[in-house]
């Protein structure tokens, strides 16, 4: 079966990280989400995937590259613009085959377990249409499922208001015969209606009940940090990584090829330090932290459940926290992301001139790629820094 | 629902037939038989009881054979007897057929038979068929010709497989609307019900779609269309799946699939045979009744103590059957009413031996038929719930609730405690149960699953609940223990005062069933067992109907069930706690549908 992954979105709510790339394209927990899931799909038995790019579409397919990915063939397909998820599938409509069936996935959902084997599983026992479903923590962003006892799906009620549902929503990966793409353009590429109609001649439901996230708001990169790193199983140390005297770990840690960790550091799983990494005497590297590739963190930084990604430094006596660092990001020496409000009240995100509550009573800052903070600043919780931004340095004596 | 599985091969296929049928028993297993061809002789083998059991008592297993078929029933109405178990055999013993689904002409096939002087030795319509080919292989001297003919004579749904001493390397099959696939492997080729038949020979199936037949034999299958007499290509599925996957309808365990089916097990339970039912009601008019179970049915049986008294101001005791010879309350004017899903529960099986022995009158609501309990009691009610294979009883006991709550109707209505119209309104609350059920299932259980994500790791639960809701509370628990591991005691709401309050603090977690606002008393006292636990910062989870109540500010979290009346209110409480166990248990990632330390019939003592 070909599977087509859909990552041509711009992802707006996921500023300042969508700005710079498409949303598979951020490190989460060591790994590229991509790769994830991309590793799951060739351990569900797909050979063929074709990916439907658009926005910043080069950032994936410099990283992937064309044709064979560790055994996969991966085709990319361009859209050329990003106007609704119904015109991204009608673009491999040439690349199905007539009475073939295909796997569909929106490319920012995250699973920890292979949720493809569990949806062609239940498409191979169905013989029929399938939509896989689960149970998220909100129901108000995503299309509620009713099922009949034979796990026919009878009914979808598109993003309800208030909080009447607590139904099974559509979790983003189906099984669709080829001819989904003529019931898609009968309905001038409403995907809700083409759904609607499948729904007539059979949908059937595969349940999913292990974890399962929409990546939709920049704080979302924290939670699914923490699912993977809560699937790890054991801790892995490259040989080429050097650890120097008095570092201390515990819990589940992974550290990547040539990274070298200084003296005095402290590194409580789960963590991950990516490749090439320096960090520097007496850090304290708390639980879920993942650190990019080819980083440096400077010498007493703390950093706690925190997404740093590539290339990327943070100075000195640092405290980074429940914060997403993008990459080529310079954090100055003794900087502060406060993460949380005096009155513990849930932190405000501001995005698009729209305060977001959050509902999480700890959030620091999102900093977008090449932003460069400069000594000494304070950040107040739920800041957000554009990508390229400067913020100049805190001083408190000056020589002026 | 029945299971048909068959093989012809090479090599013995006594065995891979053994393992085929056996793996079909989710479909039903109350009896079961094979037909195996021996030279040119068949050899029938059926009676009633479970696969293994039934393979062990008659050593099927040493005949050998190169073809072979067998079948494994679920009766749903009717008999369970020898007589009634396929294969089928035609008079002169040539033909033999096993067959899943309806033959909904038999009757009118079967009197044209009798007239011909054909006698039929069980009431089933699936007799028709080898007598029927006997009939018409005699007018046509070629067996696939007749076999045709025959298809087009019958009426109905099924899938058919059939043998014959003439073609004695051959299976005949065909289908409507029932199930039917074949399996291609090198030596053997198989047919079954569905690919369980032959899932670990192989994976190469073949889908036999609705009016097409096939010649199956060790080699090759045809498969022709019997109206147009058509050959059709068919292409080989490959099975990526696993078998339990697919036993499991898609649902990733059993449980959460029998949760999901009780809708349509209450309908069932409202039909049950009005005649079982007036019979023990009968019993019942004027006699002292017990009412027995263990584990669940323990508490089923509690629940139709209140049931009785509420409905038909009667006070029949509940007894766990384990403790029943203790008390030994039972004379020969007495009515011992037992009540188990597998009929095999030692506890009971003993507790009615000695309530026979004492003389009194007995009676049994049961699931499985022809188990031990349905054949020792005087009366039987046979619920028709069909298979439970989750080892935590959900679709079952909530039947027996309806049941037993159209019995105590029924008893209330005979002694004039209650009007017809009463007695109406009564079976037309239960009949809109089933509806309203699968709503709760759609719209609460994202609800449900947050607030058992949330407190997976509460260690102690207490359950409380007044009235009937009392029953509903300590059933709800025994879900979390037996399938979550988790400790949950249930006790009634005005008992907490008397020293169990000192417990209360932080940690202990509360589950309290408000019963409907219209209860007013029962309601204002529930209200007040959750106020003193709130009074001692005690956490509580509230279960009620009161939408837009003015109290709904006492509870720490909420679960909100619509509006019903009150007859039918705790039967949904206890739908909704069963999912909280069921979504409990799955976030600490227990094994749901073979939980530690319990077997689906506890036949020891």
């Amino acid at each position: 079966m070909k599977a087509v992954i859909l990552a041509a979105g711009k992802s707006p709510k996921l500023s300042p990280f969508s700005d710079t790339r498409p949303s598979p394209m951020l490190n989460v927990a060591g790994r590229c989400l991509f790769d994830h899931n991309l590793d799951m799909l060739r351990a569900s038995g797909i050979n063929d995937v074709l990916v439907v790019v658009g926005h910043k579409q080069e950032k994936l397919i410099q990283q992937i590259g064309e044709h064979r990915f560790h055994g996969l063939s991966v085709q990319f397909v361009e859209q050329k613009r990003q106007t609704s998820i119904g015109d991204a599938i009608m673009q491999v409509r040439d690349k199905i085959l007539p009475g073939e069936y295909f796997l569909l996935i929106y490319g920012d959902i995250l699973t920890s377990e292979n949720i493809f084997n569990k949806t062609q599983q239940s498409f191979h026992s169905f013989k029929s249409p399938v939509a896989s479903i689960c149970l998220p923590p909100s129901n108000e962003m995503f299309g509620n499922v009713f099922l009949n006892a034979n796990m026919r799906i009878t009914r979808i009620v598109e993003k309800p208001k208030g909080n009447e549902y607590g139904n099974y929503v559509l979790a983003g990966v189906y099984v669709l015969p080829e001819a989904f793409f003529d019931v898609l353009s009968k309905h001038k590429r409403s995907m809700e209606k083409a759904m609607k109609e499948m729904i007539d001649h059979g949908l059937r439901a595969s349940m999913w009940e292990d974890e399962w996230l929409d990546i939709v708001y920049p704080w979302d990169i924290l939670t699914a940090n923490s699912i993977l790193m809560d699937s790890w199983e054991q801790s892995t140390i490259a040989k080429t990584a050097v650890l120097e005297s008095n570092v201390t770990l515990s819990g589940l840690v992974r550290i990547d090829e040539g990274a070298v960790i200084k003296a005095g550091a402290v590194l409580e799983g789960p963590c991950s330090i990516g490749k090439g990494c320096f960090i520097g005497n007496n850090t304290l590297v708390r639980s879920y932290t993942a650190v990019g590739n080819q980083c440096s963190v400077g010498y007493g930084v703390e950093l706690k459940n925190c997404v740093v990604q590539d290339h990327s430094s943070i100075g000195r006596l640092s405290f980074i926290g429940d914060s997403v660092i993008g990459e080529k990001v310079d954090i100055g020496a003794s900087c502060v992301t406060v993460n949380r409000n005096i009155d513990w009240k849930p932190v405000t995100v501001r995005q698009n001139k729209k305060g977001l509550d959050t509902g999480k009573p700890k959030l620091g800052a999102f900093i977008g790629d090449e932003a460069v903070i400069g000594a000494g600043n304070m950040i107040q919780p739920g800041t957000v820094v554009a990508p390229g931004k400067t913020i100049p340095a805190r001083y408190t004596v000056t020589n002026r | 629902m029945c299971g048909i599985s068959g093989a012809v091969g090479h090599k013995d296929i006594s065995q891979d037939l053994f393992e085929g049928i056996r793996n079909l028993e989710y479909r039903g297993y109350d009896s079961c038989g094979v037909a195996l061809m021996n030279s040119t002789k068949l050899i029938v083998r059926k009676n009633i009881g479970g696969v293994e059991e039934f393979y062990q008592k008659e050593n099927v297993l040493r005949h050998k054979s190169h073809l072979g078929i067998a079948h494994t029933r679920w009766a749903t109405h009717g008999k369970v007897t020898r007589e009634n178990t396929h294969p089928m055999l035609s008079t002169d013993k040539a033909f033999a057929v096993v067959h899943n689904g309806i033959i909904s002409n038999y009757r009118e096939l079967r009197s044209k038979l009798q007239k011909d002087g054909v006698k039929f030795v069980s009431e089933t319509d699936t007799e028709v068929v080898p007598h029927l080919m006997q009939k018409l292989f005699k007018q046509t001297g070629n067996v696939e010709k007749a076999f045709v003919k025959m298809l087009g004579m019958l009426e109905g749904t099924y899938a058919v497989v059939l043998i014959t001493k003439y073609h004695p390397d051959v299976i005949f099959c065909a289908r409507k609307e029932s199930p039917l696939m074949l399996g291609i492997g090198d030596e053997v080729k198989y047919v079954g019900s569905d690919f369980n038949a032959f899932i670990e020979h192989t994976k190469n199936a073949v889908i036999i779609e609705d009016e097409e037949y096939v010649v199956l034999t060790r080699d090759s299958y045809t498969v022709k269309n019997f109206i147009t007499g058509e050959e059709i290509q068919k292409p080989i599925t490959k099975i990526e799946w696993d078998s339990e996957t697919s036993k499991k309808g898609g649902y990733p365990h059993y449980m959460l699939k029998e949760i999901y089916e009780q809708p349509q097990t209450i309908l069932n339970a409202l039909e049950v045979d009005e005649k079982a039912l007036d019979d023990v009601v009968d019993y019942m008019k004027d006699r002292p009744t017990y009412l027995v179970g263990v584990g669940t049915t323990f508490y089923v049986a509690k629940y139709a103590k209140y049931i009785f008294s509420r409905l038909a101001g009667r006070f029949f005791p509940s007894i766990s059957s384990d403790e029943f010879v203790a008390l030994s309350p039972v004379d020969r004017n007495s009515l011992v009413l037992a009540i188990s899903q597998s009929g095999e529960t030692y506890d009971t099986l003993t507790a009615l031996k000695h309530a026979k022995a004492k003389g009194a009158k007995t009676a049994a609501i049961v699931n499985v038929i022809g188990s031990t309990l349905s054949r020792m009691v005087d009366r039987v009610i046979l619920q028709g719930s069909g298979p439970e294979i989750c080892v935590i009883s959900t679709k079952a006991a909530l039947a027996q609730m309806v049941i037993l709550t159209n019995l105590a109707m029924r008893l209330a209505l005979k002694t004039r405690k209650m009007t017809k119209k009463e007695y109406n309104e009564g079976i037309r609350a239960l009949k809109e149960m089933p509806e309203i059920i699968g709503n709760v299932l759609n719209e609460r259980s994202g609800f449900i699953h947050r607030i058992a994500n949330n407190y997976k790791n509460i260690k102690h639960w207490l359950y409380l609940g007044r009235g009937i809701y009392y029953p509903v509370a300590l059933e709800s628990a025994l879900k979390m223990k037996e399938v979550a591991y988790v400790h949950a005691e249930g006790m009634p709401g005005g008992f907490l005062k008397h020293g169990t309050l000192a417990m209360i603090d932080k940690d202990i977690y509360s589950v309290v069933f408000m019963p409907p606002p219209c209860e007013k008393e029962l309601y204002q006292s529930t209200l007040s067992s959750v106020a003193e636990i709130r009074a001692r910062s005690g956490f509580v989870l509230g279960i009620h109907f009161d939408e837009r109540g003015k109290n709904r500010d006492l509870f720490s979290e909420e679960l909100i069930l619509p509006a019903v009346p009150p007859l039918v209110a705790p039967l949904l409480q206890l739908v909704l706690a069963q999912l909280f166990a069921y979504f409990t248990a799955t976030s600490l990632k227990r094994n749901v549908d073979k939980p530690r330390s319990l077997a689906k019939s506890v036949t020891v003592g």
